[in-house]
């Protein structure tokens, strides 16, 4: 577990004035799924293409397998499988010959490579699409054609770029069960995304990533302690006089209290039984209520605090 | 090897758009070749001519009867409109009366009145009618000069014109001293516009499939090494390109009547010449990547483009100065130069043949350069 599979250090990368990646360090350990979550724009993909030697960059060092990454790599680049945000595959072939061909350029002994696509077709589930062209099918079989192009030499080492853009939330489900699968299997995953429930959900170790820097790595639960932020409960309330929003606000544990006439939220950082403080006081005054939340933080939380933004803000 | 065996599978994917071109311009190529025996023998002119025989006569109905031989009489009715009309519609050229009394005005010497005409003006059938009249009564005046009865003037005038000369049509120019045929030649002069509209319409959807952006990054993340990778797709489209020429090259034996021998290989050469400079126009255009539904509208504008002001569908003779002197900067020009000289067109200058073929060449070698400077500075673009 401790042997790292990727070294990234003070990696810097400018596109005339503007700094892509900004003094990027990064140390991804053999079988983890390493999260990289970030607004649009963040350096994500600039990172893969650095870390792939598709793209030069100014300064830093990048080691893959504990050897330096450059263009001329191919040992290196044959234990890597890369699974971008657009689909690359060819239209004039079907989803089996496209399949053989990404894997024959890592792959040369026929009768393996046979086994290898077989494998890769029933992975992904498209053993009923073998003689479809691409065009014929829907987004979610095509992304999982993709994702079989990219995994079927059976790399040690897979990138995935965002490949769940623009895809239905079943085949979502099973393009993430699948990444864990092959983490299972051996593989050791770099995720990029946006999609903060997705990282969540598969990442065993996830960097946050903003205008070009790191903002932030650990497994989730680490993420989450290094904000002031445990729990936030939100209540609908009518009307709340200010004496009783005063005295949940001097409750142990409340930092913030805000009420904008239909609901109150209240912050809390620590504490286990926040919310039947709160609930205690609001009866105690006889204010009526209506829903009741309590949500743990979120990844868009730590962002939000770190960088004053939430994720989904950045996006728009 | 997987490279190079996927973009001939890609290729053959493709193969239709080439067929289409390759039937069509051998089936026009063999019909040329039959017609070409024909094209060169003279037939006379059969006009669809109405005769009114008013005068009934030996000497009138002579030339009734000379005239049916050279010409195809049609029945009509001696209505003025309907003549008048039949004539409007083309159902005849040339409606003919043979007026009353013509035997005596012949015999005496006289020729106005002999006949009365309708026709359309201006028009070539009435001249040829008209000279053919002309000529007729100044024969039969020839022969009633020297002595001879009217009647037996008129059967012998009809005698001399209904004997036939043998015509046969001989090109003007230099003696054609190529080792090629004439319909093998010709078949060659077309051969520019086919190289170029099947290189580009084939190969540059082919081009852009492998060289698509995601699919190249995919690549280059793989262990293939990207000059292995360009060297398959060269290797694929050397295959086609080479596939190509040979079959037309193949093709135009038979019209050759035989096997190509001496200065016949001229041409041979340079066709695979002009097919180099098709296979590096179409590498450069497909390395800037056009859109799918751009492609045929380039390749038709340097085609055609190209072959109408080189002279491949207009004679370089029918061409005007300023155009042919704009043509020497194109290699078309220097490929229907050469084939002039197959024609016979131009009388063969070994030297000459090899300098234009050498110009052609340096076209290739220019645009194949280009080819790779774009595709650099395009790879680099991308990797900055």
């Amino acid at each position: 577990m401790n042997n790292p599979v990727v070294k990234i250090e003070n990696l810097v990368k400018r596109y005339g004035d503007l700094v892509a990646l900004d003094h990027f360090s990064l140390e991804i350990r053999e079988g983890e799924i390493f999260g990289l979550l970030g607004p649009n724009g963040s350096g994500k993909t600039t990172t893969i293409n650095c870390l792939l030697s598709l793209l030069s960059y100014d300064k830093g060092d990048i080691a893959v397998f504990g050897q330096k990454m450059t263009p001329s790599s191919y040992d290196i680049k044959k234990e890597i499988g890369v699974i971008m945000q657009n689909v690359a595959v060819f239209d004039e072939l079907n989803v089996y010959e496209n399949i053989d061909y990404f894997c024959g350029l890592y792959i040369r002994d026929k009768a393996q490579r046979r086994q290898y696509v077989d494998e890769a077709v029933q992975f992904v589930g498209l053993e009923d699409f073998l003689k479809f062209r691409p065009k014929k099918l829907s987004g979610g079989l095509l992304r999982r054609l993709n994702i079989a192009c990219g995994i079927a030499h059976k790399p040690k080492l897979i990138i995935l770029d965002e490949p769940t853009v623009a895809v239905d939330p079943q085949s979502r489900n099973r393009i993430l069960e699948g990444i864990q699968t092959l983490n299972r299997n051996g593989a050791t995953v770099i995720y990029t995304s946006h999609y903060m429930e997705e990282v969540e959900q598969i990442c065993t170790r996830i960097a946050i990533m903003d205008k070009g820097r790191k903002i932030a790595e650990g497994t989730k639960d680490e993420l989450k302690r290094m904000i002031r932020n445990t729990e936030t409960v939100t209540i609908e309330v009518l009307e709340l006089d200010e004496a009783v929003r005063a005295e949940i606000a001097a409750l142990p544990h409340v930092y913030e209290t805000v009420f904008d006439g239909k609901t109150l939220t209240v912050c809390c950082s620590g504490g286990k039984h926040n919310l039947i403080r709160i609930l205690g006081v609001l009866q105690a005054h006889a204010v009526s209520f209506g829903r009741v939340y309590s949500e743990l933080p979120t990844l868009n939380d730590v962002f939000l605090e770190i960088t004053g933004t939430a994720l989904r803000d950045k996006e728009e | 090897m997987q490279v190079f065996k996927t973009y001939l599978k890609i290729l053959k994917k493709h193969l239709h758009v080439a067929s289409i071109y390759v039937i069509a311009f051998l089936l026009t190529g063999f019909a040329m070749t039959f017609m070409d025996d024909s094209a060169s023998l003279f037939e006379q002119t059969r006009l669809k001519i109405c005769v009114l025989d008013l005068d009934n006569t030996p000497e009138s109905r002579a030339l009734c009867d000379l005239i049916s031989k050279q010409h195809d009489i049609r029945e009509m009715p001696a209505d003025e409109d309907a003549m008048l009309d039949a004539l409007y519609y083309e159902r005849i050229n040339y409606a003919l009366t043979i007026g009353k009394g013509y035997a005596e005005k012949l015999a005496a010497g006289e020729t106005d009145g002999l006949f009365e005409n309708r026709f359309l003006h201006d028009s070539y059938s009435t001249a040829y009618m008209e000279q053919f009249l002309n000529e007729y009564v100044c024969t039969v005046r020839a022969y009633l000069a020297g002595g001879a009865a009217s009647a037996d003037a008129a059967a012998q005038a009809c005698a001399s014109f209904e004997t036939e000369t043998a015509v046969r049509v001989v090109k003007s120019g230099p003696e054609n001293t190529s080792d090629m045929s004439l319909a093998a030649a010709l078949f060659f002069r077309y051969l520019p516009y086919l190289f170029i509209s099947v290189l580009m319409n084939v190969l540059c959807p082919v081009l852009h499939a492998v060289n698509k952006k995601d699919i190249r990054f995919r690549t280059d993340c793989s262990g293939v090494r990207p000059l292995r990778y360009t060297a398959a797709i060269f290797g694929g489209t050397g295959v086609f390109v080479a596939g190509i020429w040979v079959i037309f090259v193949a093709a135009a034996i038979p019209m050759n009547g035989g096997l190509y021998h001496g200065t016949a290989w001229i041409a041979v050469l340079n066709s695979l010449v002009f097919t180099l400079f098709s296979a590096s126009v179409t590498l450069l255009v497909s390395g800037f990547d056009p859109p799918s539904n751009l492609v045929n509208m380039i390749t038709q504008m340097i085609s055609l483009g190209m072959c109408f002001i080189c002279g491949v569908f207009v004679d370089q003779n029918m061409l005007g100065e300023n155009v042919l002197a704009a043509a020497r900067f194109l290699p078309a020009y220097w490929y229907i130069r050469v084939n002039r000289m197959m024609e016979g067109s131009d009388a063969f200058d070994g030297a000459l043949a090899l300098r234009a073929i050498a110009i052609e060449a340096a076209f290739a070698a220019v645009l194949a350069l280009l080819t790779v400077l774009v595709r650099k500075s395009r790879s680099r673009s991308a990797s900055a």
